[in-house]
């Protein structure tokens, strides 16, 4: 397998854009890549781009075809990759793979979307033979009551207060105050984030990620052209994609199995940031900034347990004594996270990249982490969808 | 004339002895389902062997939470709406399994608290039926009732 360069990273600030389509946020982000690479459209030999439900892609996912149709039909392969709100990961480790195996010299890996107002629903299918459906229909779990089920079960555990998950966002948005890409970019304080709305107790308004329009881009490539093109490429040092598995107790549909030991952990997260990390060779002390999926601010906590960062217990510790801020020992989403980005679900993995990408050349100013020489980025989406990436300079 | 109706069928009973999920169990690898699948899923088991199996009524809660603003639909809830607990229970027989709670306090309920699982009312529908779902109620609180 070859080495695998990124020369191009692009974004479209996050926000809610009523007068913007997707096409035009997909645009500027794809331009802003191709621009930071020094590549023309027409050098771009294959997209690999997330398949959104929500917006674009004609019903059918297909928006990195829309991608192709705005930025020119040069007759090059498109992959559409569709895995919930791991879909940007997804095709990030797609077109690694197309680089990687000598098939592609320079691929574009897009993902962008505009989402419907409010909660994400579920899938519409109404069938009695549908687990989500019956879920829906004989109790009513919203996609938040999973993330405080979790949350509630870490309280008993590890004791963590409400006062220490007000603070997990109050450190996303002092993050996010320093980046002109993320939504929520004024500092909040632990009394507002204590006194914003109760969405499913112990989660309150401040504390999840709502829903955003946004998009990224990026360009990857060869060593032979990456070394045409810049003297500081960073490079791919492992992309790993897992699914669940069967036993880790995670309260997904209706039922499971109780776990030998009671405990549950993200197996697809887990398995791919371990996955990852031994692809790489490189364990949780060689890596210097992490972007998690931090839907809600339960997972900076967890995570990096989950991920052997960290003892079980003591992410609160880390948080506490500030480990987690980017002059920390284990910087977690110094762009602020998806907490002040909210998600535009299948561009989130490539914002992810976009921010160690800066973070590693040492272009994110303000929010910098000091000295980042290896990133990690981990998506999770539905249906047991995990991806991680490792980027190094 | 309205009448009690379950929220979907084939899913719960009512037994002497308490109510009951209906799903099936592995009888080669143990694994319990609910509800019913046709194969097993897991994946070191050798050989399928579904039968039918009631689960419950003795559980303990793994975690709960409460659904402080209305759900979006499918779900169903009489207006004005109320906020309702849910729980994950690890059932005695080996089903961990989601369902709302039962009780007068629902603040009050915690992790690792003993609880039963009942049949009890979800909501009415428009002819003023009374939909009924599988719940989980606090033992203690139903036995200082």
């Amino acid at each position: 397998m070859r080495d695998v360069a990124v020369i191009g990273l692009g974004m479209h600030p996050w926000g809610k854009f009523a007068d913007k389509s997707v096409q035009q946020l997909c645009r500027v982000a794809v331009d802003a890549a191709l621009k930071d690479a020094g590549v023309a459209w027409r050098e771009i030999q294959a997209v690999a781009a997330a398949s959104s439900r929500f917006s674009g892609g004609r019903g059918w996912g297909l928006n990195g075809n829309d991608v192709i149709d705005d930025m020119g039909m040069t007759g090059i392969p498109v992959y559409n990759l569709s895995a919930g709100c791991a879909a940007g990961g997804n095709a990030f480790n797609v077109g690694t793979m197309l680089v990687a195996s000598g098939q592609h010299d320079m691929v574009l890996v897009v993902g962008g979307e505009k989402m419907p107002k409010g909660f994400i629903q579920t899938s519409g299918v109404e069938e009695t033979t549908d687990p989500e459906y019956l879920r829906q229909i004989c109790i009513g779990v919203p996609g938040p009551t999973f993330w405080a089920f979790m949350c509630r079960r870490r309280m008993a555990d590890h004791g963590t207060t409400e006062e220490q998950l007000a603070k997990i966002a109050v450190k996303a948005r002092k993050n996010a105050v320093h980046n002109p890409y993320a939504r929520f970019r004024k500092e909040t304080s632990v009394e507002e984030v204590m006194g914003s709305a109760l969405v499913s107790y112990p989660l309150r308004l401040f504390e999840i990620c709502p829903v955003s329009d946004g998009a990224a881009a990026v360009v990857i490539c060869s060593a032979a052209e990456a070394r045409k093109r810049t003297t500081t490429p960073l490079w791919v040092a492992a992309s790993s994609v897992a699914t669940a598995r069967f036993d880790d107790g995670i309260p997904r549909g209706l039922a499971g199995a109780v776990p030998a030991d009671r405990r549950a952990y993200h197996s697809e997260a887990a398995g791919a940031v371990r996955g990852a990390m031994q692809r790489a060779g490189i364990g949780p002390d060689g890596i210097d900034v992490v972007e998690l999926q931090d839907n809600t601010v339960y997972y900076e906590l967890s995570f990096p347990e989950e991920w052997g960062f960290c003892e079980p217990g003591e992410a609160e510790h880390l948080l506490e004594s500030g480990q987690t801020l980017p002059t920390g020992r284990l910087p977690i989403n110094p762009s602020g996270g998806f907490i002040s980005f909210g998600e535009a679900t299948t561009a989130q993995g490539l914002f992810q990249i976009c921010e160690l990408g800066w973070q590693l050349r040492g272009d994110a100013g303000a929010r910098q982490v000091p000295d980042a020489k290896v990133g990690l980025a981990q998506t999770l989406g539905l249906g047991g969808n995990g991806t991680a990436t490792i980027l190094k300079r | 004339m309205a009448g009690r109706i379950p929220v979907a069928e084939g899913l719960f009973a009512e037994t002497a002895d308490g109510a009951r999920l209906i799903g099936s169990r592995c009888a080669t690898c143990g694994t319990p389902y609910f509800p019913k699948v046709d194969y097993c899923r897991h994946p070191e088991c050798g050989a399928s062997k579904l039968e039918d199996a009631g689960f419950g009524p003795d559980g303990t809660i793994w975690s709960c939470a409460i659904q402080d603003y209305p759900p979006p639909a499918p779900a169903r809830f009489d207006k004005p709406y109320k906020p309702y607990a849910m729980a994950v229970v690890d059932l005695a027989d080996g089903l961990r399994v989601l369902g709302q709670i039962k009780a007068d306090d629902i603040r009050a309920i915690r992790p690792d608290t003993k609880v039963r699982l009942v049949v009890d009312t979800l909501c009415h529908d428009e002819a003023g039926n009374e939909v009924v779902t599988w719940k989980f109620q606090p033992v203690a609180a139903e036995e200082s009732a």
